[in-house]
């Protein structure tokens, strides 16, 4: 039991949902309480194609005399093949109140679908418990639907990959995965799949045709791709496509596998580095003066924490000070990555823990999810809502990744660290806090304390008083 | 449901509602509660629905942010973990500690809460102990197949009821000198006479009014305004600037409901022998006035707004004539659904279906007796099926709940989100004009967009 301000991943459901509704034809069924059936609202208010979500609450209550509610998963599950006659396949998904209350994974058989008289396949998630993060269950629901249609097969006769990108809400998933298949063209590679956004059950199948599989998401993809590996042999490639270095590392692997001359792999890094990466141009023109001793401080999930933190890091010289991610199931990964740019790597879930964190490496900007933007507002330093979970994504989705993700990296870097000067012009003289005060805004919650001080501060000023005192803390908490 | 010797026909599509969780309203709640504490003890699902999906409807649920940030935290439970008993009060004392000048908690239980084997009132009871401050324990109806998106400050108002110190029942005060009430004349004055024959003969006793709702906008200044302007003793009101400043409850007191969807807040007041008024929700200009009338009477003054409800539509002409005609569908997740349908008609707006995923119908009566039988009423309306007629009747505007709104934008139909009347201050005269202003800025907008050559 722990007491939290806000969390960083939803539940296991959650992410189960995530893949499922951002393919063409896989329906998700929700076994829970009606309380629990928000999804299709935020899918909704997130994803613009007009298209409702692909998924059904199968309520956990009595249904009443005569109501057309079915009473049991069974029927909801049938209902939903009469109801959505283009459905593929289903993916059943459990909540924790569902996972709680002991519901199992029924054993029913799917009818014929209505419309291609094709076997709709039934895909349940028997490895779902309570308490399970997003992540890990997407990377899992992910992997169940790639187990239950991948099918043996001819590789594909020129080079092809699989793309395996974020799933549906991940901001700017879309832009991700066409700047990849972008470049995979320059450098004569197809994309043979790209999943879970934008796939179809007869993607799924075809899988194993592709030469190697790219993870550009590891978050979510890592079992499916590791699983393609496995049993049908198929390499992947893990490298973050964040920065300029990343990227060109995860071209040349492709070209590798792919069986592309490096000479030729090398023609396109350099042509893109000279037309479209800026973050290299950026690093050699700004002045030493506006990056030495400049720290930042990023937390979030895995890809887009290790893999802005090593371009931030090494391809633009700023100082990365803590780096933390909220997976804990990847901590021995991120650490082993993280330390390759920082001594300061850290594990945690608890915002405030990570609002500590940050605080106390006195960072000149921060990077990190919709939790962080209170401290560096509370810190007064330019903040960039980069790593997921982003509440209010930005209304035009960019890439991060790639080149063209470089250049806009360069374009929010440029913009902080210009407000980083404007902020050490502004910055005022801290006051003295006597004992008491002290020991007060120590009780204040972590996320709150550089806010509480700064009201205080002002406070005091504002009364003349050359030292912050328990009755002036008070009176600035009103 | 007969009404006027025409029945009003209800529809149970039985669908699964389209309707954005209780728990949403959490950050909206500690909004209306200005000196409450708000502990949320739940799993995984429920921090998340509590704070993450809000700040995705970014537009219609703003996130609170005070000079020390929300008054919300959240006690994530771990499945598997049966917390030991006091464990829940101790951190509910160590998050008080960060918040000045709280004079009360509110803790939310999840459903999941009861699953793990925590009993809130409990620890709510521990708490109130060891904090010297009233602790109550909220938990979700466990019965209940369809919610409402309001229903969080429904249980929370019912809650915070049992905190208002009790009234010893008001002594009957007899007014012989008063007048009998003139009999009205007129469209109005029969419109304003419809269910008072029953107050008729009552003895004009005083008794205090608690009006309960209409909170988070200005509107509940209006109406106690307009209440004691017709000679009534507003005690107070539920929610309240504070827990000190809560009214008195109990037999003698009359209970004002101001909003359609505080179900289970007026079910507490009447359990505490309040007498809840039967009456219109004070939304629209008919409804203000029915409202005032009933409640004065009630409260043992006869009223007459006649006058106001004149002049308010003659205010109101200029609105009333953008949107005479307007074909609407009330697709909402509130339970504001059937006042605003109600009002929108009086307005001369055409309804073409008000969706309700839950019809109170007690709180309604007087509602669905005064909505005209020739609107179609669909109770649990499936989304699906909403779509589809939506589709098929192309009204000019659609009221739609958070999931409906954009798939319905994106197929080029004007839409205003349920959410957005939610925060505006539609009660009261003054309610009544903003109700056409949120139509009709959203019929401009949408013109001059349409003017524009893409």
């Amino acid at each position: 039991m722990r007491l939290l301000r806000g969390i960083y991943e939803g539940p296991g459901s959650h992410g189960s949902l995530r893949v499922a509704t951002g393919t063409k034809d896989v329906h998700a069924v929700l076994r829970g309480l009606p309380g629990e059936g928000y999804f299709p609202a935020l899918f909704g208010a997130l994803v613009r194609t007009g298209e409702p979500a692909r998924v059904s609450l199968s309520p956990m209550v009595k249904a009443s005399e005569g109501s057309r509610v079915p009473r049991n998963p069974g029927r909801d599950l049938e209902e939903v093949i009469r109801r959505h006659p283009d459905t593929a396949a289903v993916l059943f998904v459990r909540s924790d109140a569902a996972l709680l209350s002991g519901e199992k994974v029924p054993d029913v058989t799917l009818p014929r679908s209505p419309r291609t008289a094709q076997e709709v396949k039934l895909v349940t998630c028997g490895w779902e418990e309570a308490g399970m993060g997003e992540h890990e269950a997407a990377d899992l629901a992910l992997e169940s639907l790639v187990r239950a249609h991948a099918a043996a097969g001819e590789k594909s006769p020129r080079p092809t990959v699989n793309l395996f990108g974020p799933p549906v809400f991940s901001p700017g998933a879309e832009a991700e995965m066409e700047e990849a298949e972008r470049l995979l063209s320059l450098i004569g590679v197809g994309v043979n799949a790209r999943l879970p956004l934008g796939a179809s059950v007869e993607d799924f199948s075809r899988l194993p045709r592709a030469w190697a599989n790219i993870l550009l998401y590891r978050e979510v993809g890592d079992a499916a791709t590791l699983y393609l590996q496995g049993e049908f042999g198929t390499p992947r490639v893990t490298t973050p496509m964040i920065g300029s270095a990343g990227t060109g590392a995860a071209l040349r692997a492709v070209g590798e596998l792919c069986e592309i001359s490096a000479e030729e792999v090398q023609r396109v890094v350099w042509s893109e580095l000279s037309r479209k990466a800026e973050l290299p141009w950026y690093a050699r023109l700004a002045s030493p003066e506006a990056i030495r001793g400049r720290r930042v401080a990023i937390f979030g999930d895995f890809t887009y924490a290790v893999g802005l933190g090593y371009t931030i890091a090494k391809e633009v010289g700023l100082e990365v000070g803590p780096c933390g991610t909220y997976l804990k199931h990847l901590e021995q990964d991120f650490l082993f990555h993280a330390h390759t740019f920082t001594d300061e790597a850290f594990i945690a879930d608890d915002p405030d823990e990570v609002a500590a964190r940050l605080e106390n490496s006195n960072p000149d900007i921060i990077i990190g999810t919709y939790l962080e933007e209170e401290v560096a507002d509370s810190l007064g330093v330019p903040f960039l809502p980069l790593c997921p979970p982003i509440v209010r994504p930005r209304f035009v989705e960019q890439p991060l990744m790639g080149y063209a993700g470089s250049a806009s990296l360069a374009d929010f870097l440029d913009g902080a660290l210009r407000r980083v000067g404007e902020r050490w012009k502004r910055q005022e003289r801290r006051l003295p806090w006597a004992g008491e005060a002290l020991e007060d805004l120590e009780r204040i919650p972590a996320h709150l304390r550089s806010k509480t001080r700064r009201l205080a501060e002002e406070r005091a000023r504002s009364l003349g008083s050359e030292e912050v005192s328990c009755k002036i803390l008070e009176e600035s908490r009103l | 449901m007969e009404y006027s010797g025409v029945f009003l026909a209800v529809l149970n599509e039985s669908g699964v509602s389209d309707v954005l969780p209780p728990l949403c309203g959490l950050n909206s709640l500690a909004e209306r509660l200005p000196r409450t504490l708000i502990a949320l003890v739940g799993t995984r699902t429920e921090a998340f629905l509590a704070h993450f999906v809000p700040d995705s409807f970014s537009t219609s649920l703003p996130r609170p942010r005070g000079a020390h940030g929300s008054r919300v935290v959240t006690i994530v439970l771990e499945p598997g973990e049966t917390p030991t008993q006091g464990n829940i009060a101790e951190r509910l004392i160590e998050a008080s500690a960060g918040f000045g000048g709280i004079d009360s908690v509110l803790l939310i239980a999840g459903s999941s809460a009861a699953l793990i084997g925590v009993d809130p009132a409990f620890e709510a009871k521990i708490a109130t102990r060891r904090l010297d401050l009233p602790v109550r324990a909220v938990t979700p109806d466990p019965g209940a197949s369809a919610a409402l998106s309001t229903d969080l400050e429904d249980r929370a108002l019912a809650t915070i009821l049992d905190l208002c110190p009790h009234s010893r029942g008001s002594p009957v005060v007899i007014d012989p000198d008063s007048p009998p009430p003139a009999k009205r004349r007129g469209r109005l004055g029969g419109l304003l006479e419809r269910g008072r024959s029953e107050v008729q003969d009552r003895t004009r006793r005083r008794r205090p009014v608690v009006l309960l709702g209409a909170a988070g906008s200005g509107t509940r200044a209006g109406l106690s305004e307009a209440l004691t302007k017709a000679g009534v003793e507003v005690a107070g009101s539920v929610p309240g600037a504070g827990t000190k400043e809560l009214p008195a409850l109990g037999e003698g007191t009359v209970v004002a409901v101001a909003d359609p969807y505080l179900a289970s807040a007026a079910r507490a007041a009447e359990k505490r022998g309040a007498k809840v008024v039967e009456t219109l929700m004070p939304i629209g200009v008919d409804g203000t006035a029915r409202f005032i009338q009933d409640v004065s009477a009630e409260a043992g003054q006869e009223a007459s707004e006649l006058l106001r409800v004149r002049s308010a539509w003659e205010d109101l002409g200029p609105l009333r004539n953008r949107i005479r005609g307007k074909r609407i569908f009330l697709a909402g997740d509130t339970g504001l659904e059937i006042p605003l349908a109600r009002f929108l008609i009086d307005a001369g707006a055409v309804v073409l279906e008000v969706g309700a995923p839950r019809l109170e119908r007690k709180l309604l009566k007087a509602e669905i007796r005064t909505l005209s039988a020739h609107v179609d009423v669909v109770e649990s309306p499936d989304p699906k099926g909403q779509m589809g007629r939506i589709a098929a009747t192309r009204p000019d505007i659609v009221v739609a709940s958070p999931g409906l709104y954009t798939p319905l934008v994106a197929r080029g139909h004007l839409c205003r989100s349920s959410l957005d009347f939610l925060g505006a201050g539609i009660h009261g005269y003054e309610g009544a004009r903003r109700i056409l202003e949120l139509f009709i800025s959203t019929f401009e907008r949408a013109e001059a967009l349409d003017s524009v050559r893409l």
